[in-house]
This record gives structure tokens, sequence and C-alpha cells, in this order.
């Protein structure tokens, strides 16, 4: 607020380019530092499901092996590659659906620089054998609290924002964005409440004890699907589809309907993660009938980017960048209608311990969330340095990998996971279990080196990425940083504050 | 940059109007009704539901929650007991009269009936065993011995050749699974020098049917006989081993804790048995008895005796 500069290029009418009415250095840095996690936590992803075929793999080496390495892959993904892509957009979208610069630049650079500090760190910990053993939630209690520091940075930031907006209208994608921002507050204050050991170890024990400390676990880890996963790429995708389809959004009824019932809804499911077990059965039953009643307003996002489409389809035979955005709705749908199912008990007791649950979770990471991202940064990171992008051609290569990787992936596993359910439920006829828990598990080898494969090509697309924004980014940056020695610093200095 | 206001053109065809705002030049929303077949679908989840929770526990209620009208009928103590659905009753109910838990508790009851040697002796009985008993030790026994029981060198021991340490007759196998086993060979690290060692074991090889030096054969055997090492105490004179020792026979040529068969050279064997004569040998086996049934381990029992090495 204090800034004049900031104030000056918030005024609409103001003759600047948008690179210098809006912060969009903090939204370049967010976006490749996506790329950057991406392709790591792809790549860490694709050695432990190698490990998992091929377990000599681990060389007994313990920082490497699955046990540490798939929290790594997991906060890499979710955190590093989807965090920052979430920064990245949330920034983006906010700025242009409201026509203001970002609040607060060095409150923005704060949250870049902490946020990937915890990403780091929480990788680094891991490998050394430090975990809290929280699903998702893995990281120790010190980078919880930078967590929690940054994420109110970034509430301020993106409310601030909002509050100044210039247009009378709040955009849905920022509904979306804000739902995000405070549920995860809320999710990561109340998972993470612990008592440290002491003040100078990176040890602590979980404030909820026995069947509470169960259900808060998957309280958090269902919402941090709900609304990291979810509403945030539901966000996303409200801005990019109409903007790259160059269509109005289907339906704003459809959008206000689905995203209550979707914010509602979600908060109730998390103890399908827990069915037969110790928790109680009318908290699963409850939360197994809330999962149903989340299959349409999940499908409400699904239906308003899909028609949004409708009466452009042609664009998909020359728009990869729409290929990637229709083909993610699709496996939103899709994994969206799997997870109601699997939810219901009887399903669950089949589907619960095996790698079919695996799949799910992959349906929804790579093909919706992974694929929505890929198709935003595609349409966002050749604007952010207003050029074109280097290879259009290299776009449908990563579309034809990332897709037939998560084919390969999710069959893999649905084989994997249903096989291995029914042959633990399978009975001879003396009455006695047909086979024994080991004969299950040699039964995986051969899924799971599919598997593997569909996530080295689903890598491979990731890479080809990396590749073609760094052909695409690069040339701009090398001309801007040589007109910035040309000037010999004093006005760029002043742009940038 | 642009008011807000109904767009020129009029977007998504058939006439549909937008709701009159824009954002960022050119994001509209269109005002078409919420899809009949969306709302439908989402009524039939909320009518799903409704069901779902009238006939199943659901709701908390105070200190504690609706039952739902769905029952479960088990017995207890031959009392015949109804309560609302739950999943421990359901648990309760199928071992009870689940169709498979029948069935095995039909033949695990004719097992508990039979003796080791009726159950070994009947072709029917032994089916089940062939079955109930693979399970049980691919669960509880493969971890250490191995699928089909072949051990590990210097770890866990061969169950599937003719070599027993305790005894191979199933009453003897059942006991074993029943209680457990201590293997037990003190240390001579600091009784025998190593020069005491490697005569010792010149003269074991030299009773496994080996070739060795005639002198240090000779004086090795005086350490094994005598009291010094005093090794024949277990391993027996003529080193065949006392079972009630749980000790090896030493004239078979088989091997349990070192690869003396596959070893190099006759330096290479030496120098192996020597290790374990200064290392000393401590293996246990865990005890079953209050793990499985009586029933369960005559299963297992009979299951390990058929592996081959059967006494």
């Amino acid at each position: 607020m204090a800034q004049s500069s900031t104030a000056d290029a918030a005024r609409p009418s103001a003759p600047v380019a948008p690179s210098e009415q809006y912060n969009y250095a903090i939204v370049k840095k967010f976006a490749i530092m996506s790329l950057v996690w991406g392709v790591l936590g792809m790549g860490v992803g694709v050695y432990i499901a190698a490990q998992l075929a091929f377990p000599f793999l681990n060389f007994d080496i313990a920082q490497i092996s699955f046990g540490r390495f798939r929290p790594v892959h997991t906060t890499l993904v979710i955190f590093g590659f989807g965090g920052n892509a979430l920064f990245a957009t949330s920034y983006y979208v906010v700025q242009r659906t409201c026509q203001t610069r970002l609040f607060g630049t060095r409150l923005a650079e704060f949250t870049f620089w902490g946020w990937n500090a915890a990403v780091f760190l929480g990788a680094i910990t891991y490998m050394a054998g430090f975990t809290q053993g929280r699903e998702y939630a893995e990281f120790t209690w010190q980078i919880d609290i930078l967590i929690t520091v940054v994420w109110v940075a970034y509430f301020l930031v993106y409310l601030m924002t909002l509050l100044r907006r210039t247009q009378p209208h709040i955009y849905v994608a920022n509904w979306f964005f804000m739902a995000f921002i405070l549920a995860t507050a809320i999710l990561h204050i109340f998972n993470n409440l612990a008592v440290p050991v002491s003040l100078f170890s990176l040890e602590s024990y979980s404030l909820f004890s026995g069947v509470q400390d169960a259900m808060t676990q998957w309280w958090y880890g269902h919402n941090a699907v709900g609304f990291f996963l979810t509403a945030a790429f539901l966000g996303m995708m409200y801005y990019f589809v109409p903007k790259q389809a160059g269509r109005p959004i289907y339906s704003y009824r459809l959008s206000i309907v689905h995203f209550w019932a979707l914010v509602f809804l979600y908060m109730w499911v998390g103890a399908h993660h827990l069915h037969w077990t110790a928790l109680p059965d009318w908290v699963t039953t409850l939360s197994a009938t809330f999962s149903i009643l989340l299959l349409l307003p999940s499908w409400g996002g699904m239906i308003n980017g899909v028609m949004t489409l409708s009466g452009a389809w042609d664009k998909l035979r020359t728009d990869p960048i729409m290929l990637f955005m229709i083909t993610s709705l699709s496996f939103y749908g899709m994994a969206t209608f799997e997870g109601p199912m699997m939810s219901l008990k009887s399903v669950n007791a089949l589907s619960h311990y095996t790698d079919w649950t695996v799949g799910h979770v992959h349906s929804g990471a790579l093909g919706w969330v992974a694929m929505i991202t890929f198709g935003s940064l595609y349409h966002l990171i050749p604007r952010l340095w207003d050029t074109k992008l280097y290879s259009i051609r290299l776009v449908y290569v990563h579309f034809f990998l990332a897709t037939i990787g998560i084919v390969l992936y999710i069959v893999a596993m649905w084989v994997a996971g249903i096989g291995q359910g029914l042959m633990l439920r399978a009975f001879d006829e003396f009455g006695n279990l047909s086979y024994t828990f080991i004969e299950t598990v040699v039964f995986l080898h051969q899924p799971y080196v599919v598997r593997a494969l569909g996530g080295g090509l689903f890598l491979a697309g990731m890479l080809l990425m990396a590749f073609n924004i760094y052909k695409t980014v690069m040339p701009v940056h090398r001309a801007l940083k040589a007109a910035e020695s040309r000037t010999a610093g004093g006005a760029t200095a002043t742009a940038r504050a | 940059m642009s008011e807000s206001g109904q767009s020129p053109e009029a977007p998504a065809g058939k006439g549909v109007p937008t709701t009159g705002h824009t954002w960022d030049d050119n994001l509209r929303e269109l005002d078409n009704p919420l899809p009949r077949w969306w709302l439908w679908g989402f009524y039939a989840t909320v009518i799903f539901s409704l069901i779902y929770w009238l006939l199943y526990p659901a709701w908390p209620v105070a200190d504690t929650f609706t039952k739902g009208l769905s029952t479960v009928t088990f017995e207890v103590d031959g009392e015949e007991r109804t309560t609302h659905w739950n999943s421990r009753a359901l648990l309760v109910r199928d071992m009870q009269t689940g169709d498979s838990a029948l069935r095995q508790r039909e033949f695990l009851q004719v097992i508990d009936d039979s003796t080791l040697d009726e159950v070994l002796g009947d072709t029917n009985k032994l089916a089940f065993v062939n079955s109930y008993g693979r399970g049980m030790f691919g669960d509880f026994c493969a971890a250490c011995h191995q699928t089909g029981g072949a051990g590990l060198m210097g770890v866990y021991p061969n169950l599937a050749d003719d070599n027993w340490h305790w005894g191979g007759d199933v009453e003897t196998i059942a006991q074993t699974i029943t209680h457990g086993r201590l293997g037990f060979m003190p240390d001579y690290r600091e009784v025998l020098d190593e020069q005491q060692r490697d005569h010792v074991a010149a003269y074991v090889l030299s009773l496994a049917g080996y070739e060795g030096d005639a002198e240090k054969i000779a004086r090795g055997g005086e350490i094994f006989q005598g009291r010094e090492g005093g090794c024949h105490a277990c391993h027996r004179h003529d080193g065949t081993g006392l079972r009630s020792q749980g000790a090896p026979d030493l004239t078979n040529d088989i091997w349990q804790n070192i690869d003396v068969a596959g070893a190099e050279d006759d330096a290479a064997r030496r120098a192996l048995i020597s290790q374990l004569v200064h290392d000393g040998v401590r293996q246990e086996m865990p005890a079953f008895g209050d793990r499985l049934s009586d029933a369960e381990i005559k299963v297992l029992a009979t299951y390990v005796h058929q592996f081959g090495g059967g006494q």
C-alpha cells in the first residue's frame, strides 16, 4: 500500500505494459520453481516405483530407500510442483481478474522463499530420517511453523489484493483460491498440533492419540486432496480454460452451487479412509454418504469446464494446450466418480490396503492436477515473458507421453489392486485362505513394472516441458539482461521496487 | 479496462445471455440454468444418503448415535443375539456361520481329534493339512525358513533335507513349534588359541570324511575328545551329535551355519570352522504354542514333516 509505484500501476488507465502494471516477477519465480520441483518429484516417484518392482535398486542406502523417498516424492510433487503452480497461477489470476497489482511485493517475495525453503528442508529431513509420520504432513514441527507463517502471509497478500480490486465482482476462480487458502490453514494447523520433545529436537508427539489421531490425520489427508488438489486447481481451471478457449464459462449458477456444495461436503469425508478400523461405525458411514453426496458437486466443475468448450470443439484439433485441459477435466470426472465408489464400505473392503488406492490418487494427481497445471503453465509462461512457446509440436508430444503414461499407470494399479484384493479374500474348498500374503505380493511384480513404465513416460513428458519452457524463456531472459546492462541499472531498479 | 456490461456478440451460440460481468478483457459467464440431469443426479445421491442413514449407524446424537434399522444376528455362548448393524458383530457372525469358517472349523476339529500319525496316514486329512499348512507356513514360518523350507545358510535351518538338529519325527517337530528352540554352542575365543582352533577344525573335517594333516587331526582329536575342548559332551565321541542338545551331526558333511562343502580348499574350510569355534552359536526359534491352537500346530508339524526330511 505504501509504495507509490504500486499504487500508480494499479490505476487501470495508466498506459503501462501488463508486465509493469502487475507483479509478474513473483509469478515467474513460482512458475519456474513449479517445473523444477515437478522434474525432481516425478523423478523420485519413478525411482521408487522402480524400487517396488526391483527392490535391489535401493542399493541398501537408507537415504534413498522407498520408506524415506516416498514422502520426498509426495512432498515435492504436491507442495513443490503443485504448490508453486498454485502460488503462480493464483497470484496471476487474482491480479488479472481484480485488475490491480499484487499487494505486498516483499510479502509475496517472502511467500516464495519461505515456501520453497519448507519444501527443500522437508525433503532433506525425510532423507535424513526425520518425519512426523503423518501422511502428506511429514514435515517436522519447525518446518510446520515456517509453513504456517508463510501461509498467513499468502492469505494476507491474496486477501488484500482482492480488497483492492478495481472490478465490482469477484471472479469465480478467486472463490476457489480463497477457499483453498482458508481451508489449508485450518487443516495444517490442527493436523500438526504437537508437543516437541525439546526446543532443539526435530521430534515431537502428536497432541491427539489413538482413534482421534487417526481421525485427525485423515480429516487432514482427504481435505488436502479436497482443498489443495481439487478446489485450488478448479480455481486454476476457471481462469485458464475459458481464457484458452476464448469462451465464456458455461453456467454462473452451476459455479455458485457446486462451489458451496463442494466446500461444505468435502470437510466430512476424511473418515472413509478408515473403514473397517477401530473408528466407530457411525463415523465411517457418515463419511461414506457424504462422499456419495460429493459426486455431483465435483462433477459441477467438470461440466462447467467441458461445456465452456461447447461450440469450439474444433480447437481440440489445433490446440494441444486445450487438449491438456480437456483431458484433465475428463480425468477429474473419472477420479471423482471412482472416489465415492471406493468410499462405500463393501467396495472399500476389497480396495483398501491395495494399489487400487494408489492408482486412484494418481488418476487424480497425474490426470487432473498435473494435466491442468501443464495446460495452464503452457498458457501462462509465454504471456509472462511476452513471447511465444518455443515449440507447439513438443507440447503435442508431451501430451501424448503424459496421457499414455497415465493410462498405463492407472490400468496397472487396477490390475494390482483388484487382483491382490481378490487374492487376499479367496478361500479354497477347505475353507482356508487360498494364498499366503507373500504370494499376493509376488503377484504385484508385473503390474509394478508397467506402473514404473507409465510413470517413466509421464516423467519424460515433464522433461520435454522443462526443455520447451527453457528454450521459450531463455532468449527473452537474455535479451532483458542485455537491455538492463545497457541502461546501466538505474531505471530498472525502481521498476523492480 | 473493459467495463462490465452485456457482451456485444452472443457467446456460445443459441443466444444464452451472460451475467453481464466481464473480467480481464474477455472472461464472462453464461447464465445457463443448472443442467437437469446434474440436479436430478444430485437429488438421487441425497435420497441414497437418506436411506443409508435410515439403515445404518450414522449421526451422532448427544453422547450416542442413531443406530439404524438394519440388524446383525449372531451367537454368544449358545445364545442368539441381535444388535444394530455394526462391523464387529458382522465379523463375529462371519466367523461363526460364514461358509468358509464353518468348513475350516469342521476340518480342524477332525485334526484335533486325530493323533499325528493318524493325520499322516490319511489322505483326506493330509489334503486339508497341505492346504491349511501351506498358508500357515507361508505366513508364520517362511519369513525365516524360506518358501519350501529351504532355510538360509548360517541363520535358519533347512527343513527340507534329512538333517535334523533336534529330531525330525513328527512329534519332535510339533514340540519344536510349540516351545521353540534355543540353539547354543559356547564361544571358545578365550579357551582355545588360534592354533588349537585350527587343529580342532582339522579333526572336525576328518570326521566328515575330508583328508588333512594327520598331525593336526591327532592334536585336534585330543582337544575334541578331552577336557580341554570338551566338544564330545554335546557332539558325542563319534561326532554324530546329541539331539537333546540340538547338537548337529558332524560326520555327514551337511553344514548349517557355515558353507564348508562350498569352500575352496582345505585352508578355507578350516578357517570357517575355526571362526565358528571362536564365535560360538546362538540361535533362537520363537515358541508358537501361545499363538496357535493345538490343531494348528498339528497341521504345521505334519506339513513340515512332508517336506522330504521327515523321519
